[in-house]
């Protein structure tokens, strides 16, 4: 809106000068401060995440990263936990949700019924506006007892002898009751991004690639995902980012077990998020700046993801010769 | 498309206008409450219920309370941004120096207690010793139908189910009590885990806040876990019995909260206020007494601004009528030693 009332006023000043030049003058304050705010504000936050960790980080420098345990009683903490949760439980509900977010995504733009669409597609999208608080409750009510009764005894009996399919946690909590809530939580926003990228697939490459005597599943594999390829990457590693930060749903699924690493998908675990969300508001002494150093690999953490994603889609926009995009 | 732009500046000049005038009317709001008379405090989750219990009886000033938890309290009050910091576990020394003269005064008394899932085993059915549940937690203890728990309990059928000892994944004063108890009747918990409002759990799960450790142990066969007692009675969680020094089996209750807090009275109260009443030693005289009592603190600056304010609400949370009005929440009123103690440090703030 504010960039069409710009280029009105643009094109009249040779008839009102003084008022669109102020006009400009304004918008360019407002928009300018407003920009320079939010890279003000990351800077003043990464500051203040250095500067608190600056205790942990001369106490247990990047031993920290491979120190199993945590420990306040006799001040020694370490990472390795959480950041072992963390990749295990973001990298598992990405595997989970990319199929289920592409098979959704292709079903309300290419295979349902044109009336089905637009509520499925705004049910979809709801998913997203639950607050993980209500997932994490539902998720250790509801969703922990169902998959330890029924999900993770008949995973255990048929891949037992795979390591990550160990005993079944008791409790219904732990890294796999994480990866299943984070799933959810990170379904909608792969699924809602892939759709828009299959409805921006130009019709007349797919009804060429039909008229050619393709079924549509040729179709999809052959024009639809080569297209969209780059924006998949890109919608995966965005909801990689969300699924390493999500705190609070994971703080009360995962289990919070914090003094070892194991490969059974069904122990508890932790992740750096769900620790600082549960510890910040009571911790003390070296535990304050051992959190705000778990906070400072977090924030490293998502520079690195988001870069990534920039970087494969513009690698992808090149090599399709779309600059545009 | 310049009408437009001319609504765009009415549109600002009014939204102006509106923030102008709601700024002054909360601005005249705040003046207004702050000559009623405002008390701002933030900390322990566990006090919050009795905290804001006494803050609709006191009606001199308007007592605002956020339960952020121990640490939190602990921090915003040596920041000063509250008036009064409230914290479970007595102030550790980096915290005393941190907060720059602050006091700590006890003003509530109450009981962390283990609750239980069993198949096959009601409440308060189950016998523990400290000893016992120290070796659950530490897990030497890995079944429920061991030869420890069994001769605690003759008669009970004890099922064949691994045991899940649940803790507490957030820093607490329950955890704290906990753990505080542990140490004291468990040398080997003492040297390897500690007392602490977070320690380093040998084994099991943890759950977010009280409630989520009572959500875990209803939830699964098998569990222990603990809670302050006032979640195990609103969650209709089976609570364990504890034999305490005297080699009683007590139930958490008002009466044997109160009896642990007989401790206090022939000793010497140190004048940091630092009490604890787990584990009372062997005598007949607490024949009665529960473990896990715990005390937990009110901290404030002994000299700020709002000093005169802050001693007359807590001159009113160590009175009877007080003490007495937070029982429905577990809380056991103060022995009069402890009372007499505090009034003291409350003295010393001016």
């Amino acid at each position: 809106m504010s960039t069409f009332d710009t280029t009105s006023e643009t094109v009249r000043r040779p008839f009102s000068g003084r008022r669109a030049r102020l006009g400009d003058v304004l918008l360019q304050g407002v928009a300018g401060t407003a920009a320079a705010g939010a890279v003000a504000l990351l800077g003043l936050i990464a500051y203040k995440v250095v500067d608190g960790s600056r205790l942990a980080l001369s106490t247990f420098g990047l031993g920290f990263l491979t120190h199993i345990g945590w420990d306040p009683v006799h001040n020694h903490m370490g990472a390795a936990v959480f950041l072992f949760g963390a990749a295990v439980t973001s990298l598992g509900a990405l595997v989970l949700a990319t199929p289920l977010a592409l098979g959704i995504a292709l079903f309300l733009t290419e295979l349902a019924p044109r009336w089905i669409r637009a509520p499925v597609t705004a049910l979809v999208e709801t998913l997203a506006a639950i607050p993980s608080v209500v997932i994490g409750l539902w998720g250790i009510i509801v969703l922990g007892p169902v998959l330890r009764d029924h999900v993770m005894p008949a995973l255990h009996s048929t891949l037992g002898f795979i390591p990550l399919f160990g005993t079944p946690s008791p409790t219904g909590t732990g890294i796999f009751t994480a990866i299943v809530v984070l799933t959810i939580m990170i379904l909608p926003i792969v699924s809602s991004i892939s759709r828009e990228l299959f409805l921006g697939v130009p019709s007349e490459l797919k009804e060429a690639a039909l008229a050619l005597g393709t079924t549509r599943w040729e179709m999809v594999r052959g024009v639809i995902f080569p297209y969209a390829r780059g924006g998949i990457a890109a919608a995966m590693i965005l909801g990689l980012g969300r699924a390493i930060g999500e705190a609070i749903a994971v703080s009360m699924v995962i289990g919070s077990f914090d003094n070892g690493i194991s490969w059974n998908l069904f122990n508890g675990g932790d992740t750096p998020a769900a620790k600082i969300a549960n510890e910040f508001t009571n911790a003390s002494g070296l535990e304050v700046p051992s959190l705000f150093y778990l906070a400072l690999i977090l924030l490293v953490f998502s520079l690195v993801v988001n870069t990534f994603a920039q970087i494969i889609v513009r690698r992808v926009a090149r090599r399709q010769g779309l600059a545009a995009r | 498309m310049p009408r437009n732009g001319k609504l765009v500046r009415i549109t600002l000049a009014l939204a102006a206008a509106g923030l102008v005038a709601a700024l002054a009317v909360t601005s005249a709001g705040a003046a207004g409450k702050r000559s009623a008379g405002t008390l701002n405090g933030a900390g322990s989750s566990l006090v919050a219920p009795a905290v804001a219990k006494w803050g609709s009886m006191y009606s001199a000033d308007t007592v605002n309370y956020s339960p952020i938890g121990s640490g939190g309290g602990i921090s915003q009050i040596s920041a000063r941004s509250v008036d009064f910091g409230a914290s479970d576990a007595p102030l550790t020394k980096s915290q005393g120096d941190d907060c720059h003269g602050c006091v700590q005064i006890p003003w509530a008394l109450t009981a962390t207690i283990p609750v239980y899932n069993i198949p096959g085993v009601g409440d308060r059915q189950l016998k523990l010793t400290g000893t016992v549940l120290a070796n659950l937690y530490l897990g030497n203890i890995t079944n429920w139908n061991d030869p420890a728990i069994k001769a605690l309990n003759k008669g009970l059928n004890l099922p064949d189910k691994k045991i899940v000892p649940v803790h507490r994944s957030d820093g607490s004063g329950d955890t704290y009590a906990f753990t505080n108890y542990l140490s004291k009747v468990n040398k080997s918990w003492k040297s390897k885990v500690g007392c602490a409002t977070t320690v380093s759990w040998p084994t099991g799960p943890g759950g977010s806040k009280n409630p989520g450790v009572a959500a875990l142990v209803s939830s699964t066969p098998g569990a222990i876990g603990y809670v302050s007692d006032f979640y195990a009675i609103q969650n209709h969680i089976a609570k364990a019995q504890m034999k305490n020094a005297a080699g009683s089996y007590v139930l958490p209750k008002i009466s044997s909260i109160e009896a642990a807090a007989q401790l206090v009275k022939g000793a010497k109260i140190p004048a940091n206020n630092k009490i604890s009443i787990t584990n009372p030693p062997k005598s007949k005289k607490y024949k009665n007494a529960w473990p896990m009592s715990t005390f937990t603190y009110v901290i404030v600056p002994t000299s700020s601004p709002k000093a005169a304010q802050i001693k007359a609400f807590i001159k009113f949370v160590l009175s009877g009528r007080a003490q007495k009005a937070i029982q429905p929440y577990v809380f056991a009123p103060m022995p009069s030693s402890v009372i007499k103690a505090a009034n003291k440090t409350l003295a010393s703030i001016h």
